[in-house]
């Protein structure tokens, strides 16, 4: 028999029940569309917060004061040692595989123009902050070198930040009070939107010193430092980790974390999550093959007087066992194909419903899907065909 | 085809039945041979040990002078397949295929291409009679008919050899008779039968008729009164 003649028979088969052919490959179409699915929503995340942590700018060490794990993202300052500017122009000075430093004073206040109040992140930094952090003013001019210097009471406000105290009026040249205390209005940042959660509009920018006077601090809160590129990134903490040890009497109590370190934290993170989502789904799929066994096993049962006389026309224990295990490959991979498709579709729908919800379908998650779905047919395919294959033909043809 | 003190010992849980008991039997080429005896006389075992479903306890089956025990699964499947027919009691027709499709049964497993077998099919079923009722389902076609269709399937690969296991029990007397007329002209026309039968009027066509009792053979002789076994019609 040619394989063209097993798949007719196996078809003919196959389609002499359509809805029941039909009932069993649900089982497959579900578990195939919900690992695509599942993955391609775990891939989407991946992608989104690489392309939101390499937006922040690249090749970016962050310096924090206390010291944690290298790929630790988050941890609370312990204030051994504070940070200071001083550590900042050290750190500039010395690590010559700086493009730059800048510092960062964090701190939340009110935010007053005329009768609006609004609670804002204040952010006390300096000229060089639009470059390294990949962030620019759109109108106006951002904090220069001479206000800084000069310790001036002016801010770069966001968009979120113009929108809800200024409305439609121009606040360039307005003054505006941060705590108690008048800024006038010089630049606003163009429009970025939310990153990793976080409302990148909703910043009010003054001077470094401003800040520390406001905020009643002698430390920053860290330091953002650009690297001049990727293959000096470890010189360049070696440097600064050199140069701040050195100032910090012997001990290293901070901690320098790279761009690439956060991101394969998130990304581990989302590997790992990806995994466990497709590994659940991965059990409906197996629960599916568990179905097109049970149903081949009935299939046999049902048809072994077929079976019995096909044996006595002359099909050999090799032709039979083939035929059913082409019935169950054959109902695995058509539900694994349609499984693809609804995943598929599934997950394109939700990306453009939500665009939020990044979703990427993935190559590999489709080649893994439909390999796994095939392996499922022929494992869960196998016993039911070799007890049809052993089938006695006298036995097979008496069985009423 | 020649058996030689075959045996054949079914064992189901602690009860040993002994079906066949050394039983001996030559049958040529060109035979029409009708095996009768009362039920349990081993008739049935001795026609699937003949036509390679079942395997003998004891004893040897010689084939053309090859030895079938020795042969395994996929040698006995092409014997089944080229050298016998057979034919059932209960016709065991496929209800999905078509008249022709089942005829076409056995050429697939021969290799036959799709649409020579549909062709041969059809000229088997004007060989049996039922000439135009190819496409006929089973459940279309009376006792009579599938029977038919049932013996042109047995047909189909050109056997060397028809078996036929009770061929007109599920068949009233006079439909029974045409099936036996039938089996006269294949005969007429070179086949070689062998027909497990009770049926009084098969051993009355058949050119040799075997009595079993008890696993053995009580007699075996030849009919020499008998009619030719030419169509009646």
């Amino acid at each position: 028999m040619t394989p063209l003649e097993y798949l007719r028979v196996s078809l003919e088969a196959l389609a002499s029940n359509p809805i029941r052919s039909l009932l069993t490959m649900l089982g497959v179409i579900i578990g195939v569309a919900s690992v695509i699915m599942l993955v391609s929503i775990g891939e989407g995340a991946k992608s989104y917060i690489r392309s939101e942590l390499m937006g922040i700018g690249s090749n970016l060490l962050v310096i924090n004061p206390g010291k944690t794990e290298t790929t630790g993202m988050m941890h609370p300052p312990s204030g051994v040692h504070k940070l200071t500017l001083d550590d900042l122009r050290a750190i500039e000075k010395r690590a010559t595989a700086l493009v730059g430093a800048t510092p960062l004073v964090v701190s939340s206040a009110p935010v007053k123009f005329e009768n609006r109040t609004r609670d804002v992140i204040v952010i006390g930094t300096d000229d060089k902050f639009q470059d390294i952090r990949n962030l620019h003013v759109e109108i106006g001019s951002f904090l220069t070198p001479a206000d800084v210097e000069a310790r001036r009471k002016v801010a770069v406000i966001g968009r979120t930040v113009k929108k809800e105290l200024f409305r439609d009026a121009n606040p360039l040249g307005e003054s505006l009070k941060i705590g108690d205390a008048p800024f006038r209005v010089i630049g606003i940042m163009e429009k970025k939107g939310m990153t990793l959660g976080f409302d990148i509009d909703d910043l009010v920018f003054i001077p470094v010193e401003t800040a520390q006077e406001l905020f009643d601090q002698d430390g920053i809160t860290e330091i953002l430092a650009q690297v001049v590129n990727e293959n000096e990134i470890d010189r360049a903490k070696e440097q600064i980790r050199r140069t701040l040890i050195r100032r910090h009497a012997g001990e290293e109590d901070f901690s320098i974390v790279t761009q690439q370190a956060m991101l394969s934290t998130a990304q581990g993170i989302l590997n790992t999550f990806t995994y466990v989502l497709g590994g659940i789904a991965s059990i409906s799929l197996l629960v599916g093959g568990i179905g097109i066994m049970n149903i081949m096993l009935v299939s046999v049962r049902e048809r072994t007087r077929e079976i019995g006389l096909r044996k006595a026309v002359g099909a050999s224990e090799r032709d039979i066992l083939i035929q059913f295990v082409i019935e169950s490959v054959t109902l695995s991979v058509i539900g694994g194909l349609i499984g693809i498709g609804l995943g598929a579709g599934i997950a394109y729908g939700a990306r453009a419903a939500f665009p939020v919800i990044p979703v990427a379908v993935t190559a590999w998650s489709i080649v893994t899907a439909f390999a796994f779905a095939l392996l499922v047919g022929v494992f869960f395919g196998i016993y039911p065909a070799m007890k049809a294959a052993r089938l006695n033909p006298i036995d097979a043809l008496r069985y009423e | 085809m020649e058996l030689d003190r075959v045996s054949k010992v079914y064992v189901v849980g602690a009860v040993r039945a002994e079906v066949l008991k050394g039983l001996s039997i030559r049958v040529e080429p060109g035979e029409y041979v009708a095996v009768t005896g009362a039920s349990g006389s081993g008739k049935s075992t001795l026609l699937n040990i003949m036509g390679c479903l079942d395997v003998p306890t004891s004893g040897s089956y010689r084939l053309r002078g090859e030895e079938v025990a020795r042969k395994h699964d996929a040698e006995l499947a092409r014997i089944r397949n080229r050298t016998f027919g057979f034919v059932f009691q209960s016709f065991h027709l496929l209800g999905r295929y078509s008249a022709a499709e089942n005829v076409a049964l056995p050429m697939i497993y021969h290799g036959t291409p799709r649409r020579a077998r549909i062709e041969k099919a059809k000229t088997l079923l004007a060989r049996v009679g039922l000439e135009g009722f190819a496409n006929h389902r089973p459940s279309e076609l009376s006792g009579g008919m599938q029977q038919r269709v049932a013996i042109a399937r047995a047909l189909a690969n050109d056997p060397a050899v028809l078996f036929a296991d009770e061929p007109t029990g599920n068949l009233d007397s006079k439909t029974g008779l045409e099936i036996i007329e039938l089996f006269g002209r294949l005969h007429a026309e070179g086949a070689t039968l062998v027909v497990v039968s009770h049926d009084q009027r098969v051993a009355q066509h058949a050119r040799r008729v075997v009595t079993l009792e008890d696993g053995r053979i009580l007699d075996d002789h030849r009919n020499a009164s008998i009619s030719t076994g030419a169509p009646t019609r």
